[in-house]
Parts: C-alpha cells; sequence; structure tokens
C-alpha cells in the first residue's frame, strides 16, 4: 500500500512538473519575441502639447523615429486621432475589426469596456511587464488597468479633479481663499455667498461664486456628491446606492447653490462644458469665482487663458475626508494574432511608457506620471499649482468599473440634469434613477 | 359605340402583360445597346451597395443578434423586445414625433406660402430669393446648430436679448426640460425649406396660365385661385415635399447632438440619436440595429399613410 502511494505520489509530481514546463513553453511561445517580427505597426494618439511649430504630435513622432532606427524592418504608423473622436472612432473600429495596434485609452468603458476584454479584443501586458517593472507603478495606476487578476495595458498619467478658485475675484470681493486649500462645505458657502455680487449696482450680479455642469461621461461635479460618504454601486455592484441620505442630502445641497442661495448661475448643472470654462478662465468674462475641473484646465490655466488662481480641494462634509473622481490614462495593446508583433508592441508600449517618458509628459502635458520613479524625479518643482493638485492624489476615488458603467453613468446624470433644473428634488431624482439603474444592473 | 376587336387586348392592360414578360434575349440586347448608360450607372450603383444597401440589410440581420466581436450569436426577437420594452424608447418616440408633426405642415405650408410670393415678383428678384431661401439648405446643419445654441444662449444670447427689451426672461431655452425640444423645433421651423421653395416654383411655373385665365374671367379672386388651382395641382409636388421632410423630420439628430444631447434628462432624446448612442457609445450593435428596423417600419407606415392620403388620383 505504501508503495503504491510512493509511486501515485510520483507519478503525480511527475505529471504536475511536465504541466508546469508545458505550460512555461506555452507562456513563452505566447509572448513571442519581439526581435523576429519585422512589418508596420499602427499607433492611435491625440494631440498633446505642441512645438514651436504647433506640431502636437510631435513627441511620439520623435520616439517612432527613435525607435524605427534601432528596429530595422519595424514600421510604426501613427494615426491622428482628435481625442473627442477618440471613442466613437475606435467603437468603430473595433465593430470592424479594424483596430489599431496600441490606442491612448483606458479600460474603464470610455473606448473600450470590461465586455471588450471579455471578449479578447484587448491582450494582456502579464508577459511583457515582470513582477520589478510593475512594482515602479503607482497601485491605483495599476488596478485602473486590470481585469480579473491580470493587466490590460500600461498606464502613463494619472488625472484627477480640483477645485480652481479666481483669486483676482477673490480679492476684489475680500475673501480668503482656504488655507492650504482645505475647507468645510460651510466654509465654502459662506466664500460662494461673499463672492456673489453685482459691480456696476445695476441689480444684476455681475459675478456668481460657483459653476459646473453636468454632463455623462464628465465627473467635475461629483466629488461634491461623495462628501457625506457614498457611492454610486455598492461594493459589489449590485445595487444602486447613490439615493442613500448622504448622498440625496450632498446633492441637493450642490443644486441648491442655484436654486435656493442663488450663488451659482442659471447654468449651473447645464451641459456646455466649453462656456462653463469660459465663464471662469476667459478674461472678457470671469463671471464665476469657483470651477471644479480636471488637471488639463491648471495647463489651461497657465497658458492660453493666464489667471491668477489657486488649486484647492473639494469642501469636505460629514465624512470629514476630501474627496476627488480621477482617472488613468496609457497604452492599450489591441488583439493580436501573430506572437512576435505581439511582443514589438508590447516592445514599443514600453519604451514610450519609461519613467523618462512619463517625466517628461507630466511636464510638458498637465498630467501626473503613473510612475513612482518618475513622479520622484519631481516634475512639478516650478509649478506650485501642480504641486498641489498632485497632493490630491491621496483622496481619490475611482468610478465603479460596471461592464454598463456608460448606461449607468446616464441613467443617473439625467437624472441630476432635472435636480439642477429644479424639475425634481435630489430624492426623487435618485429614486427615478435607481428605478432604472436597476433594470441595467439586473 | 366602338367595339373593341376580338382578341384585343385593352392598352393598359397590355402594358401591365409587358412587365410580367420574362426576361428574354431582346432585354440583354437592349443592354447591350445602352451599355454606356449603365456604365455611366455603375459607379453611384457600387457605391450605394456598398455603402447602402449591404449596411442596411447587414443591420437587419444585426438586429436578430447578440453582437460580439468574435462570433455574434442568434437571439432570435430579443433585441426587439428590449426596444419595446425600454422606456428610452418610447420617450424618444414621443419627442420624434412631437418634432414631426410640428415641423413638417409648418415647414411644407411655410414653402408654399414663400413660393407663392416669389412667384409673383420678376426674375431678378426670383433669382435673388430663390437663391437665399436655398442657402441653408447648402449650409453645414452643424454650423446651423452653432448660431443657434449661441442664439439660444442663456447669457449672451440673441433671444434672451430680445426679451430683455420687454423686461421678460432671460428664458434657459436649451437647460429646462419644458422649453429644450420647443427651442430645436422652433429653429426647424425657422429654417427656411429651401428645397420645397425651389420644387414649388418649378411646379407653380408648369401650371397652365389658361387656367387662372379662365378663373379671371370667371371672377374669382387671387386667394380664390390659390385655393382652387394652385394647390390641387401642386398635390404631387407636396406629396413629395411631405414625404421628404417626414423622412428628414424623423433621423433628426445633428442638432440633437449638437445642442443637447438629448437632455435636459430626456427631455429632447430623439429616435436617431438613441441608436446612435446604443451603436457607438454603449456598442450594442444587434439593439441598435432592432431599434433601426423599428424607426425603418415607422417612417414606412406614415408615408403609406401620407401617400394615401395625399396621393394624385387621375
Amino acid at each position: 500500500m505504501k508503495k503504491m502511494l510512493k509511486k501515485s505520489a510520483l507519478a503525480a509530481a511527475s505529471l504536475g512538473l511536465a504541466a508546469s514546463v508545458l505550460a512555461g513553453c506555452n507562456d513563452k511561445k505566447e509572448a513571442g519575441n519581439a526581435d523576429e517580427f519585422k512589418g508596420k505597426i499602427t499607433i492611435w494618439d491625440g494631440p498633446r502639447w505642441p512645438d514651436e511649430e504647433e506640431n502636437k504630435f510631435h513627441w511620439l513622432e520623435a520616439k517612432i523615429k527613435e525607435y524605427e532606427e534601432a528596429h530595422e524592418g519595424v514600421e510604426i504608423e501613427l494615426v491622428q486621432v482628435p481625442w473627442a473622436e477618440m471613442g466613437d472612432k475606435l467603437g468603430v473600429a473595433i465593430a470592424g475589426k479594424a483596430w489599431p495596434d496600441i490606442a491612448p485609452v483606458d479600460i474603464s468603458g470610455s473606448a473600450v469596456s470590461i465586455d471588450h476584454i471579455e471578449q479578447g479584443v484587448i491582450e494582456s501586458m502579464d508577459n511583457y511587464l515582470d513582477k520589478k517593472e510593475k512594482e515602479d507603478f503607482y497601485e491605483n495606476a495599476l488596478d485602473a488597468y486590470t481585469y480579473d487578476g491580470k493587466l490590460y495595458g500600461i498606464p502613463n498619467s494619472i488625472t484627477l479633479h480640483s477645485m480652481l478658485l479666481n483669486l483676482d475675484l477673490f480679492e476684489e470681493a475680500g475673501v480668503e481663499p482656504p488655507k492650504d486649500g482645505n475647507w468645510t462645505y460651510d466654509e465654502f458657502l459662506q466664500a460662494a455667498e461673499k463672492l456673489t455680487f453685482d459691480r456696476d449696482g445695476d441689480g444684476k450680479m455681475d459675478v456668481y461664486g460657483f459653476s459646473t455642469y453636468i454632463l455623462p461621461g464628465y465627473y467635475e461635479a461629483w466629488p461634491f456628491f461623495y462628501k457625506n460618504g457614498g457611492s454610486p454601486l455598492n461594493e459589489d455592484m449590485t445595487e444602486f446606492t447613490f439615493d442613500s441620505p448622504e448622498v440625496v442630502k450632498a446633492i441637493q445641497d450642490l443644486a441648491d447653490l442655484k436654486l435656493k442661495q442663488k450663488v451659482a448661475p442659471e447654468t449651473l448643472g447645464g451641459n456646455d462644458v466649453g462656456g462653463t470654462f469660459q465663464a471662469w478662465a476667459n478674461e472678457e468674462q470671469r463671471t464665476v469665482a469657483m470651477e471644479p475641473w480636471a488637471t488639463w484646465a491648471i495647463g489651461a490655466a497657465q497658458g492660453a487663458y493666464p489667471t491668477n488662481f489657486a488649486v484647492a480641494n473639494y469642501p469636505t462634509g460629514d465624512s470629514k475626508e476630501p474627496v476627488t473622481i480621477g482617472g488613468v490614462g496609457g497604452w492599450v495593446m489591441m488583439h493580436q494574432d501573430d506572437a512576435n508583433k505581439r511582443a514589438a508592441v508590447a516592445d514599443f508600449m514600453k519604451f514610450i511608457s519609461t519613467a523618462d517618458e512619463q517625466y517628461h509628459m507630466a511636464q510638458h502635458y498637465g498630467i501626473f506620471p503613473a510612475r513612482v520613479s518618475a513622479a520622484e524625479m519631481d516634475p512639478f518643482k516650478d509649478n506650485p499649482q501642480m504641486t498641489r493638485a498632485m497632493e490630491m492624489s491621496d483622496q481619490v476615488v475611482m468610478l465603479p468599473r460596471h461592464p454598463e458603467w456608460r448606461k449607468i453613468d446616464e441613467a443617473i446624470q439625467n437624472e441630476l440634469q432635472l435636480v439642477f433644473n429644479g424639475e425634481k428634488t435630489a430624492e426623487q431624482a435618485m429614486a427615478d434613477a435607481k428605478k432604472a439603474v436597476d433594470k441595467i444592473i439586473k | 359605340m366602338t367595339q373593341m376587336p376580338m382578341g384585343a387586348v385593352p392598352k393598359k392592360k397590355e402594358e401591365k402583360m409587358k412587365l410580367f414578360r420574362k426576361p428574354n434575349k431582346n432585354l440583354f440586347r437592349q443592354m447591350k445597346k445602352n451599355y454606356s448608360a449603365y456604365l455611366f450607372l455603375l459607379p453611384k450603383l457600387i457605391l450605394f451597395t456598398l455603402f447602402v444597401a449591404i449596411p442596411v440589410v447587414w443591420a437587419f440581420i444585426l438586429s436578430f443578434q447578440k453582437y460580439k466581436v468574435f462570433g455574434s450569436e442568434f437571439i432570435g426577437l430579443k433585441n426587439y423586445i428590449e426596444v419595446f420594452q425600454s422606456d428610452a424608447f418610447w420617450i424618444a418616440l414621443k419627442n420624434t414625433l412631437l418634432f414631426t408633426v410640428v415641423t413638417v405642415p409648418f415647414g411644407v405650408i411655410s414653402a408654399l406660402v414663400l413660393s407663392t410670393l416669389i412667384f409673383e415678383l420678376g426674375k431678378l428678384s426670383q433669382s435673388l430669393f430663390r437663391s437665399a431661401f436655398y442657402l441653408p439648405t447648402v449650409t453645414s446643419m452643424v454650423i446651423i446648430a452653432m448660431v443657434w445654441r449661441w442664439m439660444y444662449n442663456y447669457d449672451f444670447g440673441l433671444f434672451n436679448y430680445v426679451l430683455g427689451w420687454f423686461g421678460v426672461g432671460p428664458v434657459n431655452w436649451l437647460g429646462q426640460s419644458n422649453t429644450a425640444l420647443w427651442a430645436l423645433i422652433i429653429m426647424q421651423c425657422l429654417i427656411p425649406f429651401g428645397v420645397g421653395i425651389i420644387m414649388y416654383l418649378a411646379s407653380m411655373g408648369s401650371i397652365s396660365q389658361s387656367l387662372y385665365e379662365a378663373a379671371r374671367m370667371d371672377g374669382a379672386s387671387k386667394f380664390k385661385q390659390w385655393i382652387h388651382i394652385t394647390i390641387p395641382l401642386l398635390k404631387p409636388t407636396t406629396l413629395y415635399l411631405v414625404l421628404l421632410s417626414t423622412i428628414g423630420s424623423f433621423q433628426v439628430f445633428t442638432q440633437i447632438i449638437m445642442m443637447t444631447g438629448g437632455g435636459p434628462g430626456s427631455a429632447t432624446e430623439t429616435l436617431v440619436h438613441l441608436i446612435y448612442k446604443t451603436g457607438f457609445r454603449d456598442f450594442d450593435f444587434g439593439l441598435a440595429g432592432a431599434q433601426s428596423v423599428v424607426l425603418f417600419v415607422i417612417i414606412l407606415i406614415f408615408s403609406v399613410i401620407q401617400f394615401r392620403v395625399l396621393r394624385h388620383d387621375e
């Protein structure tokens, strides 16, 4: 009997060893060999920062040239796509199986979704980034590209939303900006009240304290809804929870800035993104003192729309903790049939995602690096506003990564628009949103 | 009474029979003879097949599938059931119907009235007005929508500026559920129906002047001539324009995506915008296909009804 057990154990061990050797061979075969690839790689990218000739693709063009020179027989084609069209164009390309090899998107559902990963449209990067390499990325950046334990892309940037305060208007109204950018909702409300004023005495307000907009896919207002705690969905994403009393109160508080306190313009909660930004940043307008924006707006207020401004946290509510919504940008590899090409594509993705490149991009493009080593190079040492915004990284809350998030988001945002119009109370709106979202989830 | 000879077939019947004859060598001979005409038609035919016929057939096939990048699965009528069970579809249908019911009659009637007024003018003035009213037709709807978006702007818009003269407003035209759809309807109504004006003017020119002379001799006023001669004789043109503008109104999209995005809430959601979102935002091409087929059937039903009501009986 003992002998039999020994034999069985030996057989099992041999089988295990054989299986792992075979699996190793398979992994290697699957990973391919980049050096053996000769051919064309297609990459899509949107406009980034301009050079002297206003070419906003110069950075990637230079990297492509450098890579092609070092890899004979490899040609990289850059397809320039406006950011506003990236999602739609990629969606159509995926539907027609005519995707590029590399695309500058995340997997949150804006252009590609979990559904695409499940269908095999996005390649995993696990064979191409070892544990040590992964350790150089911020955990939340890797999390944003991880699904079911596998990494689907290389993060290259982190963005977040922050409050931008027009300091000239603060000075004109005699309001002190929040110390170190920290404030409670009551302090924010008091500031907004003082910042709403009639400059020329004609009985009409010329400046309002606060404004923002509500639109599917945009989250500038959302950190206000998290101020008392709560989130759109429960942890296992099986239930809509934005109808909890703390969230309902937070939503109503923000809408009441226009409806009751009258410290926000009529357009608060509208859908005019450009108009809202112009009201804060355009020298000829400057009719709003405080607006929440993603980090690109910091670059715009330092460049195209020079503004004397400060960066602050979102005001805190009952939870006492400042919260902001963040996003992670990066590169994903689309489905590849040839293992060697897959390896070459991964190699190029790594080539444009090094710490040096992320440092360079952070300095010029107004985003935060996804690599720890790039952040340690201190890309914002001469940029106090970006430095302040980067301090908010640990306040970041990510949106739920539900496969149907786009539909859920629209159901919520449509109802939010009606709250800000004064057509529904936050309680009614979120009760109606729950009905719509429950249908989507179930 | 003249009698028809035995075995003779009435002319109309004979023509009908010709249609049902099997294609014979003559047909191919004729095609061969007119090959240059077919050659000229070929590029258009190829483009039509590639960009219209094949996508339409594909959308129909997709409507019975759960679309997946690698291997879609056949799911029968599930997409159609989902269309009719979805609140968004019924809201979009209601908004689209309201848009169509108001803008189509307004567009066609205003084109008729304007054409009548222009027709009375001299040649030079006619050309001038014809060009002026046709201009919006050749202007991109994106540009028109951007201009109107500015006109409806709450702070700087033309409408609120004018209302201000009378101490009224301002109104958040595109931001309120009860005004947003009407703002789009007003915009559509105020864009001249250029094609309609051109077609009505052409048709008016072909009405025999002897009819008007006879009416004048009978003492009919200008208005009565218009009601009893012009309008009835323009019926085929009216039918064509009603069909054309109904199809266009059911497909309203550019204004929606440029000006409201379907909001606030779902106040300006329309069928084509819903199809666009389902296809290119949710990537649910099967459901979008089903929605498109349903829209096609709705337009078909409306067209048949309009055709039956307005057709020109010989």
